[in-house]
């Protein structure tokens, strides 16, 4: 079935209560963040959050708003801004449940997840850290059947539903990131549903010219939902550059838990058009 | 010229350290490591690549230093290796040389915590995460590299070893292939290591005595040769320096 172009609230009302739930987005970059707004509006509980490798507001907001029971990453941070709010407190109060992980297993644990695969043995480097000790949940020891050596290896990860920020769809639905796919394209590949906000959309036909691996099927979407602008305050890598000043203003807020709390009580009262014109609108 | 900045030297250092044909990788906050790379390239080795984080691309030659690794500002890039590519090469452990890494927390053997400061449990300070460093150990060897030269970061053990660094003492059987940390750059001095994989002062930076790197350091670093002084930078380093970094972000 081709994908189905969504309001956001809708899109995200088929994200199940206490499910797994994949965030897209690198750093300070392609936050699906129109979709995580919606959800934090709409206060849908996740059991479990995998992010790619490197996550920001995408992941941090969530916690902020008290939604996220356990979280899968390799790093929840803002770069040169600082470290997250949210996750450091949710963490060092014990709010939050770390299974700890790192950018090699999460990715290849991903692809696992895409394939079929129903584990994968860890390369070379990981054995040597703190990592495995803390989480026997996603870290067991396996023997290599062809040469008798003992290795780490995590189990395939296949978030329930998976959200992610891409440049364009197509009126079918098919969709197309820019530059840097990141592992956005594992994690929809290992997604059992797929909701993407992208820039705009273009007519069909207009990505053919795409490289393979810079695009996704309709038949993989299961919703599209028009956001222009809406990785903000992250940036979209070519079409609009990082809100750095709105950035820095969330870190400086959630110095406490009232400001993060007054944050997200002021995120839940507008809707996405009111946090758009709020923020003086980029598109 | 004298009138540059403790983060300018770092970087003429690191390029120094840089051999032509080399190919480094680095992680989040590349401004420091980026630079150092262009001005290696732009001097002595014009050969080096280097590949900036998340984003992938190989040996960008923005107009700035970027602050963000994922940024559309990482351009013109010669080529962009997708990250589940470089996360594959990463683990394949032959096609790195030199890994530019940092942490909250660094000790005596080189080791690396971006995780959590105290108990893992109960942490007194939760880092963001570890992201690649656990493939420190598949490069060639790693530079390490600070902007804090502190007690609290300078520890005599990490708390969590998150970066693999050297084995801690002679009894711990050597997991390296190959060469592991090699080099510390801090805004106050550099460190090597010696044959146990201790840390020791190498040189202090101009304007800095042993001592007050000695005070700032939380481990007695191991018996060497007398610290130098780091050789300041050339005109010729630091004309090119702020050619690359013409935002002026290793000056603030």
């Amino acid at each position: 079935m081709p994908a189905r172009f969504l309001e956001a609230n809708e899109a995200v009302a088929l994200i199940e209560p206490g499910s797994t739930l994949g965030v897209g987005g690198m750093q300070l970059a392609a936050a699906p963040m129109a979709l995580v707004r919606e959800m934090v509006r709409r206060r849908i509980p996740i059991a479990r959050l995998v992010t790619s490798p490197s996550a920001s507001l995408q992941a941090d907001l969530p916690i902020a708003a008290g939604l996220v029971t356990e979280i899968v990453s390799p790093y929840v941070g803002f770069e040169h801004l600082g470290l997250a709010p949210a996750f450091r407190r949710a963490a060092e109060t014990g709010a939050l449940r770390i299974l700890e992980i790192d950018e090699g297993s999460l990715t290849h644990a991903l692809h696992a997840g895409a394939g079929g695969i129903p584990f994968v043995p860890c390369p070379p480097g990981v054995d040597l850290t703190d990592i495995p000790g803390v989480d026997r949940e996603l870290f067991r020891r396996v023997v290599d059947p062809f040469t008798g050596s003992e290795h780490w290896a995590v189990p395939a990860i296949r978030p329930d539903t998976v959200l992610l920020a891409c440049a364009v769809a197509d009126e079918r639905g098919n969709v197309a990131f820019d530059r840097f796919p990141f592992t956005d394209r594992e994690m929809a590949l290992a997604a059992r549903r797929l909701i993407v906000e992208v820039e705009e959309v273009v007519p069909a036909g207009s990505l053919a010219d795409r490289a393979p691996g810079t695009t996704l099927p309709s038949f993989l979407v299961d919703a599209v939902v028009v956001a222009p602008g809406g990785c903000h305050p992250t940036e979209y890598p070519g079409r609009y550059g990082r809100d750095e000043a709105a950035i820095v203003d969330y870190l400086r807020s959630a110095k406490d838990a009232t400001g993060l709390e007054e944050r997200v009580a002021e995120l839940v009262a507008e809707d996405e058009d009111a946090y758009r014109a709020r923020r003086g609108g980029t598109s | 010229m004298t009138d540059w900045t403790a983060t300018e030297l770092m970087a003429i250092v690191m390029a120094r350290a840089f051999d032509d044909g080399e190919v480094v990788v680095m992680g989040a906050v590349p401004a420091l490591p980026m630079a150092a790379c262009r001005l290696a390239r732009a001097t002595h080795a014009p050969n080096l690549e280097f590949i900036v984080g998340g984003s992938g691309t190989v040996s960008p030659e923005p107009d700035h230093l970027p602050a963000s690794s994922c940024g559309g500002d990482l351009a013109p890039a010669a080529t962009t290796l997708p990250l589940p590519d470089v996360v594959l090469l990463e683990g394949r452990g032959d096609a790195f040389d030199v890994f530019c890494a940092g942490g909250l927390q660094i000790d005596a053997y080189g080791n690396c915590n971006l995780i959590a400061v105290g108990d893992w449990e109960h942490p007194k300070l939760r880092g963001p995460g570890t992201v690649g460093l656990p493939f420190l150990p598949n490069t060639e060897r790693s530079i390490i590299y600070t902007q804090s030269h502190t007690p609290r970061t300078f520890v005599e053990r990490v708390d969590f070893v998150s970066g693999p660094g050297h084995p801690s003492g002679p009894d711990e059987e050597r997991p390296y292939r190959k060469q592991g940390p090699s080099l510390v750059v801090t805004p106050l001095a550099t460190f090597d290591f010696d044959e146990t994989g201790r840390m020791r002062l190498a040189t202090v930076h101009p304007g800095t005595t042993v001592d007050d790197v000695l005070q700032a350091t939380g481990f007695t670093p191991a018996p060497g040769p007398e610290p130098t002084i780091t050789p300041e930078p050339t005109d010729d380093e630091l004309v090119t320096l702020r050619a690359i970094d013409a935002g002026g972000a290793l000056r603030r």
